[in-house]
């Protein structure tokens, strides 16, 4: 019968090309710099301190490990998945790390392969419990945790680490470790964020791990290598994660005390989820997370340089989660009533 | 051909129908174990007890193993069980139900109960209901975020969990609360004789009489001889069909975070009574407590996904949690002990799920 | 006119050949034994009832699932399917009755979905797009839709996405889950001249419908299931519709219907000038106690609305509804059930079913109230007591009250959804869909079902897009079209008249309602 009417030229499906790119920047992501930029402001008027070098600097270095992992995490929840292991895998990367530097006064080069490695090692462990144990990966994350943790406290010994030698200090607060002013971990973040950014908007292997967010059965079904693209992101964490490790020993004194990646698992996920990305999967930005990690941080600086108690900032990481999600939530519900 | 011969199965598809009568006791006692989640737990902890006692015997242990260390041991039961109690209706709920915040609310109702009992002179019970009503309204700051505005659990949680135990410490200025009335209420952590039955039985703590039987036969109830427990099963089995049945789904999942809280306002009186002080970071220091009731409930094979779990599972799955922790006490004395009970912990909680995803695939449920 | 299963006769050579082919899920068998032949440039149809291995066949060819035992061969070669990504390298593609879509991407996105064009590494936007514009063409769609996020369209629309994407990978071997049974008669057109170029440029087709009369539109094989077997593969034009329907049952299919229940009680349900803005306007429609009022309507007209309304899911905004004469408002199914209006959803695994509970359990969960004198109580000898009651009375094929919903077939889970209706008897039924997917046994036992409680006095509204149901068991038939009740007729309406009226008389074609019975 009447099978169709298209009207539309070769040249007006070109035209549609670039529209059916994903969009490169979310309306979630301009909100969040106008939120940070009207943050940074306030806090300049209250504190005028705040808005110095002195004052930014160890902001983006404390931004800087967060959005990483953050990255990672992102992949990971993208595919409806979860990592609450990582504060476990920081402990430990970060204890084996500055273990050997102190005993094996190892390289730099060889100090971040090191950590890296053993980063991914445990990445690869969460991966194929998860992907191939077929089972929920908080539950599973929760469980490697403690086992991360066990085995850091094992290396730990009864105290903590000191006497770390220098070698990390290019990742640190001080002159060694920023190029222009700039710190040279938050530098290597923006560098990852970027790439992360493309892979996810370019690249079918990107691509695929929404499909494998949105629908997983309808993945497999469409010839996706599910289970290898789920093992990946966890393996990407891991190895995300050891790379913040370094960054972790660069960002404090010589001495490396049991509370390393305590709680750092809330704090990435906070930044993640405050950045837009569904924990349903299907759905997500690392451009997003890196500001969602800025948001978390100025907020937990600004408290104290203001002068209220340091505990205050968790009740904001708190309301900023439910603003974020609350809102999104919400339009999605117009969305649909309209 | 014997159970159901109705079919009118074809001669040649026969042979290859294994009738299950003929699997041997081996295969089928293996069934019975996975998908009897009860049951296994009981083969464990007898297991565990035969172990250690044998070890005992052989002179291993720092100290003896016996009724009376078993029995003093439950101490820790009261606030695990009650939490995995609190887990069980929240995950029972379905749609992702979990409760982070339990920590929280347990150190933010601690610190409000010991300020209204310890410091403004309240009766017992009116800062204990005082304790119940905070943990309740936090449980439903949960139940609305999730069941009426659409959160995750997840997130919802996740974001309390942070307000909730900043809150805590912000108003306790980050200091126990501390005061004689509070040092005197430690005698409701004591251990007491079991009633009835008598002395020769080891003595027990008093938080299980007073605390978590209580808590165990109100949860069992509910979810066994209420037709709320129905509705609960209905929605984490279901939620679109619940809603088709009538079952009005976003105050039944309101309740059960609103449980949750009160749950964890009763065992942030227990706690205080344990460390005789109100600690704002009772239920979230270290790995903190909603992690081990997690833990309790999956062992105990409640389905992360909603509609499978029960009373029987959880209480068992403490018991073998709590004595496997004092077993390794006495196997590795020290600091070495406490570390070795979080690789027990995660190693049984990846055993306990990948058990779950064992079963659910050969037999298809828990 | 036996199976001839296509060996000897070569002609155009095989382009799947499936022999020998056994498949069980633990103690189950779900195949027996299944010979299947496609040739190249025909559409192949498979029949069968629920059950009857068709959906497993499916699965082993997609890859999907594997088969126990047996050989597969393409275009002559042996091979082996052990994964989808097997099957889609072979070109076999699959459009699954529900469509396998991911509703946060684009249709575009979608097309491609793991079989991205590529420049290097990146994804060439461009060279998808331009592929965009021709599939959409094919299958009907207009090219704006290509950046749509799949989520925001209909279900007709989203299988129409799935087709394109089928078609995206170079199909050699397309098959079709049931991908009429929500399309409505212009969209099932378009459908089958997509289906006529795939096969005219070689595409072999297999096509699985419960809707036999449109076979004959369509097939040129037909193989018939039962109990996990092939039992006879020939040309559409050897057989009748009641000689597939007879192949399928195994039987002869008993000519006697059920009565039809005398209507004339008092008016249980009056709808006045009922409007729901984008789903259907000024619908009015009395339902009288004793009556079987038949709502037909293609997928989309409204009809399903119409019921979400009546049953409180969905809102009206604006116009009366009336129960007994009384204006009520209904915001939620539970106020409708306390009113006695209950109803069977049309998607009975997301709609109705709680899988891995027990029967008794799906049985009672509407009427809670009922299991204790003491409000909010729960006694399990009442529980076991009702469950048993209505396992009798809807004879539904079960060892015990406790099995899980999920072990039953999907006849016999249908019935324990129906049971959740009666359990308080109901002034008002409203069934949506109530044989969907169901076998044509358990067919019979539901309309019957539905009958005798008609002539005990309920009200009964039938929701359903089956034209011969709605013929079958209503006493009074309304068409839906558009959201507007279009025209009224007496059961004794013929299917073209009523047809015509659903699908609108300007478009009716001549051809498009050609019976077959």
């Amino acid at each position: 019968m009447s099978v169709d009417q298209h009207g539309a030229s070769v040249p007006a499906a070109r035209a549609t090309a670039r529209r059916v790119l994903p969009p490169p920047v979310t309306g979630q992501e301009l909100v969040l710099v106008g939120v940070i930029a009207l943050l940074w402001i306030l806090l300049g008027i209250f504190t005028p301190a705040f808005l110095t070098a002195g004052s930014i600097r160890p902001l983006l270095v404390s931004v800087a490990p967060i959005a990483l992992i953050g990255v990672g995490m992102t992949f990971i929840i993208i595919t409806a998945g979860i990592d609450v292991s990582v504060g476990g895998a920081i402990m430990l990367c970060a204890v084996v790390t500055a273990k050997s530097l102190v005993d094996l006064d190892l390289a730099l080069p060889l100090a971040i392969g090191l950590s890296i490695g053993l980063g991914l090692l445990l990445g690869l462990l969460n991966g194929v419990l998860i992907a191939y144990g077929r089972v929920h990966a908080i539950i599973i994350t929760f469980g490697t945790a403690n086992v991360f943790q066990f085995l850091a406290l094992r290396v730990f010994g009864s105290s903590t680490v000191n006497g770390i030698p220098g070698t990390f200090d290019v990742f640190g607060r001080g002159e060694a470790g920023r190029t222009f002013g700039i710190p040279h971990s938050f530098l290597i973040t923006v560098v990852i964020v970027a790439v992360a950014w493309w892979y996810l908007r370019h690249t079918s292997g990107g691509r695929n791990l929404f499909a494998i967010g949105g629908n997983a059965q309808a993945a497999r079904l469409a010839g996706i290598a599910v289970q290898p693209r789920i093992l990946a992101a966890y393996a990407l964490t891991g190895a995300l994660v050891g790379l913040a490790a370094c960054f972790f020993i660069a960002a404090g004194t010589s001495t490396l005390d049991q509370a390393v990646g305590s709680g750092r698992e809330l704090a990435v996920i906070a930044a993640v989820v405050i950045g837009g990305t569904s924990i349903l999967g299907g759905r997500g930005s690392v451009i997003g997370t890196l500001l969602g990690a800025i948001l978390v941080q100025t907020v937990t600086s600004g408290v104290t340089q203001i002068g209220w108690p340091s505990q205050l900032a968790n009740l904001f990481v708190g309301l900023f989660i439910i603003i974020a999600v609350g809102t999104d939530l919400l339009r999605q519900r117009a969305r649909k009533a309209s | 051909m014997t159970v159901t011969s109705n079919s009118t199965a074809p001669p040649s598809g026969a042979p290859a129908e294994a009738p299950r009568e003929r699997r041997g006791l081996f295969s089928r006692g293996l069934e019975a174990l996975l998908t009897q989640r009860v049951a296994l737990l009981v083969v464990l902890i007898v297991l565990l007890l035969i172990v250690m006692s044998i070890l005992d015997a052989a002179g291993l242990l720092s100290g003896s193993f016996n009724s009376d260390y078993l029995a003093a041991a439950l101490i820790s039961a009261v606030p695990l069980a009650m939490l995995g109690l609190a887990q069980l209706m929240v995950i029972l709920s379905g749609r992702g139900g979990i409760d982070l915040s339990v920590g929280s609310m347990v150190s933010l109702t601690g610190v409000v109960f010991g300020y209204a009992y310890g410091l403004w002179g309240w009766s017992l019970i009116a800062a204990l209901i005082l304790a119940v009503v905070v943990g309740g309204v936090c449980g439903a700051v949960n139940g609305v975020l999730v069941a009426y505005i659409g959160f995750p659990p997840l997130i919802a949680t996740l974001a309390t969990y942070y307000a909730y135990r900043s809150l805590a410490l912000v108003v306790s200025d980050q200091k126990p609360v501390n005061s004689p009335v509070i040092r005197d209420f430690y005698s409701a952590a004591k251990s007491v004789e079991i009633p009835l039955v008598g002395g020769s039985l080891p003595l027990v703590p008093l938080g299980i009489f007073t605390f978590l039987i209580p808590t165990i036969v109100v949860v069992w109830l509910l979810l066994n001889k209420t037709t709320f427990g129905r509705r609960l099963y209905a929605l984490g089995t279901n939620n679109v069909a619940a809603t088709w049945s009538g079952i009005n789904v976003n105050p039944n999942r309101l309740a059960v975070y609103v449980a949750s809280g009160v749950i964890s306002g009763l065992v942030a009186v227990v706690t205080v009574a344990q460390f005789a002080s109100a600690r704002p970071d009772a239920g979230t220091s270290g790995n903190g407590m909603a992690l081990p009731a997690i833990t309790i409930a999956v062992l105990g094979g409640v389905a992360i996904t909603g509609g499978i779990g029960r009373v029987a599972g959880i209480v068992l799955s403490t018991l073998l949690i709590v004595w496997i922790n004092a077993s390794i006490l006495l196997t590795l004395p020290g600091n070495d002990g406490t570390r070795f009970q979080l690789l027990a912990l995660g190693a049984v909680l990846i055993f306990a799920s990948l058990l779950n995803g064992l079963t659910k695939r050969i037999y298809g449920g828990i | 006119m036996s199976a001839e299963n296509g060996q000897a006769v070569v002609e155009p050579a095989l382009r799947l050949e499936l022999r020998d082919i056994v498949k069980s899920y633990g103690g189950v068998r779900a195949i027996r034994h299944a010979d299947f032949a496609v040739r190249p440039g025909t559409v192949h149809a498979l029949v069968g009832e629920n059950g009857a291995g068709k959906s497993t066949l499916i699965k082993i060819i997609a890859g999907a699932e594997r088969a126990d035992a047996g050989s597969i061969a393409f275009n002559g070669e042996t091979t082996t399917i052990a994964s989808t990504a097997d099957a889609i390298k072979l070109g076999v593609q699959t459009v699954y009755q529900e469509p396998q879509l991911f509703p946060e991407l684009s249709v575009a996105e979608n097309v491609f979905v793991g079989r991205e064009l590529k420049r290097g590494l990146p994804i060439d936007w461009t060279a998808q797009a331009d592929h965009m514009h021709d599939l959409l063409g094919t299958v009907g769609l207009p090219d704006r839709i290509a950046t749509v996020p799949v989520g925001t369209l209909s279900i007709a629309e989203q299988q129409q996405v799935s087709i394109a994407k089928a078609l995206a990978g170079e199909a050699t071997v397309l098959i079709l889950d049931e991908p009429s049974a929500i399309l409505t008669d212009s969209e099932i057109d378009v459908l089958f001249a997509v289906i006529r170029r795939l096969t005219a440029s070689g595409v072999a087709v297999i096509y699985i419908s419960h809707r036999l009369d449109e076979l004959f539109r369509i097939a040129d094989v037909v193989t018939v299931m039962r109990d996990g077997r092939t039992i006879t593969t020939e040309a559409i034009g050897d057989l009748s519709v009641r000689q597939i329907a007879e192949l399928m049952v195994g039987g002869v299919l008993s000519e006697s219907r059920p009565q039809q229940s005398a209507a004339g009680g008092e008016v249980v349900l009056e709808l006045d000038r009922l409007s729901s803005v984008g789903r259907f306007a000024d619908v009015s429609l009395t339902v009288r106690s004793g009556e079987i009022v038949g709502l037909y309507g293609l997928v989309g007209s409204g009809a399903g609305d119409i019921a979400s309304v009546v049953y409180g899911i969905d809102r009206a905004t604006s116009g009366r509804m009336l129960l007994s004469g009384q204006p009520v408002a209904i915001h939620s199914a539970a106020k409708a059930r306390r009113l006695g209006i209950h109803l069977l959803p049309a998607n009975r695994s997301a709609q109705g079913s709680f899988s891995f509970q027990s029967i008794a359990f799906n049985i009672i969960a509407g009427e809670l109230k009922l299991l204790s004198k003491l409000p909010g109580w729960v006694t399990r000898r009442r529980e076991r007591d009702i469950a048993r009651k209505f396992i009798d009375r809807l004879a539904v094929k079960t060892p015990s009250q406790n099995q899980p919903l999920s072990a039953m077939s999907g006849g016999n889970a249908q019935k324990v959804v129906l049971a959740r209706q009666l359990v308080k008897r109901p002034r008002l039924l409203v069934l949506v869909e109530p044989t969907q997917g169901v076998d044509v046994g358990a067919k019979e036992e539901i309309h019957r079902i539905i009958s005798r409680l008609a002539d005990e006095g309920t009200a009964v509204l039938v929701v359903t897009s089956d034209l011969g149901e709605v013929l079958r068991i209503s006493d009074r038939i309304l068409v839906v079209r558009s959201g507007e009740v279009a025209a009224e007729f007496r059961p004794d309406a013929t299917q073209v008249e009523v047809l015509a009226a659903a699908s609108g008389a300007e478009t009716a074609g001549p051809s498009t309602t050609k019976e077959s019975a």
